[in-house]
């Protein structure tokens, strides 16, 4: 408890200051003119005088006593860390620059004794605390609450959020960076700098953690012209850089795209030339599948480099699809061809490109050639230089042998196993009897075919197909099932199929007929292929789904039904998968990655696994993870955790009991935007101080900086007057009068 | 002596080696019946009891086999506009030579399912004069159509459109008559519903079973009845095939063979 005395609370400052200026004044006469004075009794006029003036000012000011408990506040001072991930760049070859970042916060804390600092990270969005003091880690000891693991620098953010925060405002703020910040940027002006500092109303001081650049190559920077397309060119714009000494004019870019089945394909490559160590060089690449895509970016690095992360980026690339081409080739024309090129053209999400085979070489058109509207069918043309531009080919009723397809067999399989998409649509010339057996294209089939000498190629008794259990919950035939129920026509014979094969599902049936292991033999069935899919539809009646009476009770809807969810789910249809994958954040690798599964509640009991293979080295075996069954009722996602993943290209699938899969691509980066420019930036740590009024340091420095005082405040105060005002105007009238008496004594008036 | 014996040895066993690969040979699959061939059924309506030309819906189907790659139905079948099988096939053949009774509600109500699923009707005036003027069963069924289709209308079809060059290259509509250069059609959303021939393409496609044609064909003769077999081949690919010859792909092949000096 501290105890002082003080004039009364009520008398106003300026009061106080004129009582004392009069007194002095009255002082100054008394002593100037009284004491002049050689009469009797002047010293004893001016004593009266100084004790009727102490009197006066005493009774003015009514002294009281005041005693109080107070303490000393240091002034808030917030320092915000860098938590990106560049702060995990080596340092002078040596430890993470997140270590001096780290020593740094401690020597400024340790200097700052008298302020209240208050220790954040800075990233991808609001500044969050982080540990200090006895619980923080040591400088290159990895801890979960200082790990540089942010995506982002965002100090705008971050700032941003402090001015908006309700908690008590800062007084100073200390940013410990490398300055290689993705917001303010590289080109910020001094007025986006000192707008940082305005909304606070505090200066920003500065220390830069990092002062010389890393030898160097890297690809800087990726930038697409636009939303990625299938079969449409994409230019990438793609910034690479050298620095820290590295010798480099020119830097060859690459680009390549990474495939499950098989090593990654080269899109385009460049040349890039560098001028101050920089350079930019532009590619054309044409993604031919939608959906998520890794695409690969390297630069063959100069000897020296000591950063090989950045070399390479690893970035994923939606595709979407402006219209699904589809290649629909049929051998004769049939009612079921006429009504799947009409469901085709009927979409205008469909850009079809048929061709029937409208004339055998048994058949006579009695006509000359020009008298004829047929053209040759461009076998070879379309199963090699078109193909790939083909989302899915439809093979209907088709025998390969007399029209050259079958030496394109092989590269259709391929183009299967590449993403593309298949249907087999039975028929009299399709499957077994045409002559598909044994033949690439039979491996990438859902259905084993019987290529044994005198094997049955088809059923020809009438068939109502059964919806087997998978076809009743798959979603690829809901909508039908939701139209047709249980009831299907009465198809004209069936192709003979043999046994699904691993990974396929049979989703309608024979009623009798049944496959070598005695299984039901498959009508429809569809399958997993590479990293394309298939689909086999073993009748040719599927057009009574629209011209039967079933058909006119339904108004034909279910034939579209059918087809739609047929080339839906080929071609990845979110709304036909069994499943939806997706990461809950950008995977970083070396770090644990998490994966929500959304799910149908039908196959909430299911047996479900996700399987994570590694999309560039094939070689490495996959990962698999079993997804926690749910409850009924439950939520329809489930979040799994993956162990740490090396960098590079992923594909995951969702496999559900024994049917097809979900996939999703993914890219796992060691540095990724982050570490793909290494050179810190002291410049900007400099002018974004100087801008806010704050100072500027090196983490090198004596870091005693410029902060406020600490504050004093009463916790406890009791005021009590030395004597009641009262007795002080009469102490000041006594002291008045002894005056008036000396002053009479000495014939004065 | 002991050569011919090699010979057939070896002849023996040739002939074996083939007989065994034959039977070993996956066997091709037998059509699935002919339920998805073009069918030209015979429409039974308004009184029509049967095609106005007996043996042309059959030899309709046998022309587009022979000459091409399409399945047809040997043996055409028959139905009534108000049996619910009405809307089991794509296509309808009516033709007469008489006016047609009015349709009955029924019937209306068949042939709209019909049409409402994208089915084909073909109207052939089998009674068209030998210039081309309608009979009265060719007015009739353009009214009794009118009523199943209210709100619609004919519209002629030139040599432009698809079913002049589905397979065969063609300048105009020919029958047993020539009758006009062009077919009228009732086209929804692009698709032809109902054509209309005012050329008795029947009446030029009928054989009877001593194999002579039934009809003479006027004025052309034997190369205008070739002419109504193609258009009647062509009439059956429109309805296999839909507008497939329309695909921009055939477009410069069909332009070219247009110009072509004599061509079609």
């Amino acid at each position: 408890m501290h105890e002082r005395l003080a004039v009364n609370g009520d008398l106003p400052l300026w009061a106080v200051v004129l009582a004392c200026a009069l007194a002095l004044v009255s002082v100054g006469v008394l002593l100037a003119v009284e004491l002049r004075r050689r009469e009797r009794g002047g010293p004893a006029i001016v004593v009266t005088g100084l004790l009727a003036l102490a009197a006066l000012l005493a009774a003015i000011a009514r002294p009281v006593r005041i005693a109080a408990r107070e303490s000393v506040i240091g002034a808030k001072v917030i320092v915000l860390a860098d938590m990106s991930r560049s702060m995990a760049l080596p340092q002078n070859g040596k430890s993470p620059r997140a270590d001096v970042r780290d020593t740094a916060v401690s020597e400024i804390a340790k200097k700052a004794k008298e302020a209240r600092l208050h220790v954040l990270g800075f990233g991808d969005g609001p500044a969050v605390p982080i540990a200090t003091g006895a619980g923080a880690a040591k400088p290159g000891e990895a801890s979960s609450s200082r790990a540089s693991t942010a995506e982002r620098s965002d100090l705008t953010t971050a700032l941003r959020a402090l001015a908006a925060s309700a908690e008590e405002r800062p007084q100073a703020i200390v940013v410990v960076s490398d300055g290689r910040l993705d917001d303010p940027g590289e080109d910020a002006a001094k007025e986006q700098l000192q707008a940082l500092g305005r909304d606070l109303k505090v200066p920003i001081h500065t220390v830069a953690t990092t002062v010389n650049a890393p030898a160097d190559a890297s690809v800087r920077r990726v930038s697409a012209a636009g939303a990625a397309v299938a079969h449409v060119p994409l230019p990438l714009k793609v910034d690479v850089g050298c620095a820290g000494g590295l010798s480099c004019d020119e830097l060859t870019v690459t680009a390549r795209e990474l495939r499950e089945d098989g090593a990654p394909a080269l899109l385009a490559t460049g040349l890039a030339h560098l001028k101050d160590g920089k350079g930019t060089v532009d590619l054309a690449v044409t993604l031919d599948r939608a959906g998520a895509r890794i695409l690969e970016i390297s630069i063959t690095p100069p000897s020296g480099d000591t950063i090989p992360e950045n070399d390479r980026r690893l970035l994923t690339f939606n595709v979407a699809r402006e219209r699904v081409r589809v290649l629909h080739v049929a051998g004769r024309p049939t009612s079921d061809v006429r009504a799947l090129r009409q469901w085709l053209k009927s979409d205008a999400s469909v850009d079809v490109v048929a061709f029937f085979i409208l004339r055998t070489q048994s058949d006579t058109p009695n006509a000359r050639q020009e008298d004829l509207s047929l053209i040759p069918f461009p076998v070879d043309e379309l199963f090699t230089e078109h193909l790939p531009s083909f989302d899915a080919v439809v093979l209907q009723d088709f025998d390969a042998q007399p029209y050259g397809l079958e030496r394109h067999l092989p590269q259709l399989a391929r183009y299967v196993k590449a993403g593309g998409g298949l249907i087999m649509v039975g028929g009299q010339n399709s499957f077994v009897a045409g002559g598909y057996a044994n033949t690439p294209l039979a491996e990438v089939l859902p259905v084993t075919l019987d290529g044994s000498p005198g094997a049955t190629a088809a059923d020809v008794a009438n068939v109502i197909p059964a919806w087997t259990d998978d076809g009743r919950a798959a979603p690829l035939l809901s909508p039908l099932h939701d139209i047709v129920g249980e009831e299907l026509p009465q198809m004209p014979g069936s192709n003979v199929l043999g046994d699904v094969r691993p990974g396929g599902l049979v989703l309608w049936a024979h009623p009798t007929r049944t496959t070598k292991s005695g299984s039901p033999m498959p009508i429809l069935a569809i399958g997993d292929q590479g990293d394309g899919r298939s689909i086999a539809l073993g009748v040719d009646g599927a057009w009574q789904l629209e011209f039967s009476q079933l058909g006119a009770r339904t108004s034909g809807r279910g034939y579209g039904a059918l087809w739609d969810g047929l080339l839906g789910w080929l071609m990845r249809d979110p709304r036909f998968e069994p499943g939806q994958l997706e990461l809950v954040s950008p995977c970083v690798a070396d770090a644990p990655t998490k994966l929500r599964v959304r799910l149908p509640s039908a196959t909430a009991q299911k047996d479900m696994t996700v399987e994570v293979r590694r999309l560039d080295k094939q070689d490495v075996p996959p990962i698999r993870v079993e997804v926690p069954k749910r409850s009924a009722g439950s939520s329809s996602a489930v979040e799994i955790s993956l162990p740490p993943l090396a960098a590079g290209g992923y594909t995951a699938r969702l496999k559900l009991g024994a049917g097809p899969t979900t996939r999703r691509d993914f890219a796992c980066e060691s540095g990724g935007d982050e570490w793909a420019d290494s050179r810190p930036d002291r410049e900007r740590m400099r002018a974004l101080a100087s801008a806010t009024g704050g100072s500027f340091h090196d983490a090198t420095d004596d870091l005693t900086l410029p902060l406020p005082k600490p504050a004093v405040v009463s916790a406890e105060r009791h005021v009590v007057p030395l004597a009641p005002s009262w007795a002080w105007s009469l102490a000041a009238a006594i002291a008045l009068g002894l005056h008036w008496f000396a002053r009479r004594r000495s014939g004065l008036s | 002596m002991k050569r011919s014996w090699s010979v057939l040895v070896v002849s023996s066993l040739v002939a074996t080696a083939i007989a065994v690969l034959i039977v070993l040979l996956p066997r091709p699959a037998q059509a699935f019946g002919d339920v998805g061939a073009f069918d030209p059924r015979v429409l039974l309506v308004g009184g029509v009891n049967g095609a106005a030309r007996t043996s042309a819906p059959a030899r309709w189907s046998w022309e587009l086999v022979q000459r091409t790659s399409a399945p047809g139905r040997l043996k055409p079948t028959q139905v009534r506009a108000d049996d619910p099988s009405v809307v089991d096939a794509p296509f309808l053949f009516l033709s007469g030579e008489n006016g047609l009774a009015p349709f009955t509600p029924q019937e209306i109500s068949g042939l709209r399912k019909f049409f409402a699923l994208g089915g084909i009707l073909l109207v052939d005036d089998a009674g068209v004069s030998d210039v081309g003027a309608p009979s009265a069963f060719g007015r009739s069924a353009r009214e009794q159509i009118a009523r199943v289709l209210p709100d619609t209308s004919p519209i002629a079809l030139g040599p432009d459109h698809v079913v002049f060059k589905t397979f065969y290259l063609l300048r105009r509509a020919e029958g047993r008559v020539a009758g006009p250069k062009t077919l009228e059609a009732i086209v929804r959303g692009g698709q032809v519903q109902v054509l209309f021939s005012s050329h008795d393409i029947g009446g030029a496609l009928a054989r009877g079973a001593t194999g002579a044609w039934e009809n003479p064909v006027v004025p052309g003769g034997d190369v205008q009845r070739e002419r109504a077999i193609r258009l009647a081949v062509n009439i059956a690919m429109y309805t296999l095939c839909s507008n497939y010859k329309d695909d921009q792909v055939h477009a410069p092949f069909l332009m070219r063979r247009r110009a072509l000096p004599g061509g079609p």
